[in-house]
């Protein structure tokens, strides 16, 4: 291990330990007492808060901003593909070529896509309004990461500054905008848990007869 | 706006502590300011303001929620726009969170995360509540219904008087003198509610769904002690005093031994106490509840009334109130209902759980500091109804009835506006009319 690695891995502990704390207090509080009475069923609701009402067709905020929604959903692959190869460039494991060029060819894409989102939040002034710097540098730490990752793949003289930016980023992760990831899908279970306490998901179809099935 | 003394700021800040459940933090952690929330918005769609975009209405909430619980807050707090609890921001916030929102909830729905966007507007006025700031007009409706048990502060015999007059009206339509409009009467199958703008405005409507439960030969009552089915502290966010018009409803069920509440037409009334007041009070309701949309379905599917599908010969277009509908789950029962005697019945785009709120929902109709705003969000539902091309639009909820006459007089629709009771008792098939 080279100092680097050293301090990657004491930015990944760090980084482990904050989103532990966030990702128990959720544990902790639980879930909410509802002391109505439910008139549907929760959990295909947090199935369908995860599937369905996730569908692009269901959401205006996908459906009516296609290229954003697909630009987001770019970039979040080639971070989850990033964060991967995180874990498989620090074991050393090697890759074949094919392998590698696909990836790094996968970044790039997702880095533009990054890099355009970052671009039209600096042009749109409704955007820019919403924004604090957390947004741009989140932006520019996850964007840089992808960049590290296709370049050190195919350059391995990249490794320390690869490493310090990885740490960057894990130390940033549970300080800033960037712990969605841990609680997106806390929103995705509560909004679930409601709408399906109160029979609204999974949507019910109207039968001929008057009635409803699900 | 004076300045905010320490007091006024401990309890704003009340709201972040003794959480009961992870819901608050989760939704205050989920925003990542994306904006595609913007035209989900009927605010930001009729006006083009950035700062009416729903993002920017969490953001507030969640800037104080930062600068006090969490460590960037603390020490970097212009690095995430922790913002503090001061003038500045509660002048922001009373406009954004009380000012423009309808509290639809139709961004929570489109929101790309999840974030329960009506659910941190809500939270924001709870903290406004605690530090004394709800708009005037609002409080003023929410005092009324405190002091005197209904929002419009009609006298007792005032309302006495009207529900004679509508009893009257009843018999004459019935042509049946053994017709009547309960009031106070123990141990009835239903305790039925009304919306104060009812006996204030539009009586007709008593006698409309007196009508049909006559018609279904109900057990039924009103009480002339609590007969207000709205809750104005739900959109104050008040919870204290929310709880405390919630319980009045809760005892007039165990005094007059009632089985089933049924809940007149109103969206806010209906999701506050069918859905909020159980946690108002932290008690399960010993009896059932129901809307009177529900029970006038369940009627119908019972065989109970009989509804003639020639009488209404008009292009007749829905309105869903988001609290009946998006946030309360009665969907369909309203479609049954007219499907099964409106020949032209016309949908709006979007409807059901997407529609559009009609700008007087969250207490716009009780605030008129905010009236000009109110009206220029309404074009968006004048224009959902212009293009149905309907000349009757029907909805179940007294408040959307008022805004949506408003919308059709400044606008110049042209429409009837009606609510499901009443075009319901405009063709319902009495015994005598049977063949």
């Amino acid at each position: 291990m080279y100092w680097y690695h050293w301090i990657t891995l004491g930015s990944l502990g760090i980084c482990f330990a904050n989103s532990l704390v966030h990702f128990l207090r959720l544990i902790r509080l639980g879930k909410p007492m509802d002391y109505s009475s439910p008139a549907g069923k929760i959990i295909p609701s947090i199935q369908y808060s995860f599937t369905g009402a996730m569908n692009p067709v269901k959401k205006e905020s996908a459906f009516l901003h296609l290229p954003t929604y697909f630009a987001g959903i770019i970039y979040h692959l080639g971070t989850f593909l990033s964060i991967l190869m995180f874990f498989l460039i620090w074991s050393d494991l090697p890759l074949q070529d094919i392998l590698i060029y696909s990836i790094v060819s996968f970044l790039l894409i997702s880095f533009s896509c990054g890099i355009g989102i970052l671009i039209k939040r600096l042009l749109k002034k409704g955007l820019r309004d919403l924004s604090n710097p957390d947004d741009y540098l989140s932006n520019l730490l996850v964007t840089g990461f992808q960049l590290m990752t296709g370049i050190v793949l195919l350059w391995n003289q990249a490794y320390p500054a690869y490493f310090i930016l990885s740490s960057l980023l894990l130390l940033y992760f549970p300080l800033s905008k960037l712990k969605h990831a841990i609680y997106f899908f806390a929103a995705r279970y509560h909004l679930g848990f409601f709408f399906g306490w109160r029979g609204i998901w999974p949507p019910k179809k109207l039968e001929r007869n008057g009635g409803w099935e699900n | 706006m004076g300045e905010l003394n320490k007091e006024q700021i401990r309890k704003g800040l009340q709201v972040f502590q003794n959480l009961s459940d992870s819901k608050l933090i989760t939704h205050l952690n989920s925003c990542v300011h994306c904006g595609l929330c913007a035209e989900s918005c009927i605010y930001y769609l009729a006006t083009k303001e950035n700062r009416f975009t729903p993002a920017r209405k969490v953001d507030i909430v969640a800037s104080i929620y930062r600068r006090y619980h969490t460590i960037t807050g603390k020490f970097l707090p212009g690095l995430i726009n922790a913002r503090e609890l001061n003038e500045e921001t509660t002048d922001e916030m009373v406009d954004l969170l009380f000012g423009a929102c309808t509290m639809c909830g139709r961004c929570t729905m489109h929101c790309s995360i999840g974030v329960d966007i009506e659910y941190l507007v809500r939270v924001g006025r709870t903290m406004l509540s605690n530090m004394g700031m709800v708009p005037a007009t609002l409080q003023s409706t929410v005092n009324a219904a405190v002091e005197t048990g209904n929002n419009m502060s009609i006298p007792n015999d005032e309302f006495i008087a009207t529900l004679k007059w509508m009893e009257e009206e009843l018999i004459d339509e019935v042509n049946n003198p053994n017709a009547k409009i309960p009031v106070n009467e123990s141990g009835k199958r239903i305790l039925y509610t009304l919306n104060p703008r009812e006996p204030k405005f539009f009586p007709l409507s008593i006698s409309a769904m007196a009508k049909i439960f006559f018609a279904a030969g109900e057990s039924w009552t009103l009480s002339t002690q609590m007969y207000d089915v709205t809750n104005y502290a739900y959109f104050s966010g008040n919870p204290d005093e929310a709880r405390l018009i919630a319980l009045r409803l809760w005892n007039e069920m165990g005094n007059l031994n009632a089985q089933t509440l049924v809940l007149a037409e109103c969206g806010h009334g209906s999701r506050a106490f069918r859905w909020e007041a159980p946690n108002y009070l932290q008690e399960h309701f010993p009896f059932e509840v129901k809307t009177s949309v529900e029970c006038i379905a369940d009627y119908i599917r019972e065989g109970k009334i009989h509804l003639d599908p020639e009488k209404i010969k008009d292009v007749v277009t829905l309105h869903d109130p988001c609290n009946l509908v998006r946030s309360g789950g009665i969907i369909h029962e309203q479609r049954y209902i007219l499907n099964r005697f409106i020949a032209n019945f016309v949908e709006m785009t979007p409807h059901g759980i997407d529609n559009y709120c009609c700008g007087g929902g969250g207490g716009q109709l009780s605030m008129s500091e905010y009236n000009e705003r109110r009206m220029k969000i309404a074009e968006i539902k004048a224009r959902q109804i212009r293009n149905t091309g309907a000349s009757v639009v029907v909805t179940p909820c007294h408040n959307c009835v008022d805004q949506l006459n408003q919308i059709n007089v400044f606008f110049k629709l042209g429409v009837r506006i009606k609510t499901l009771a009443e075009i319901v008792a405009d063709a319902l098939i009495l015994d005598t009319e049977s063949p």
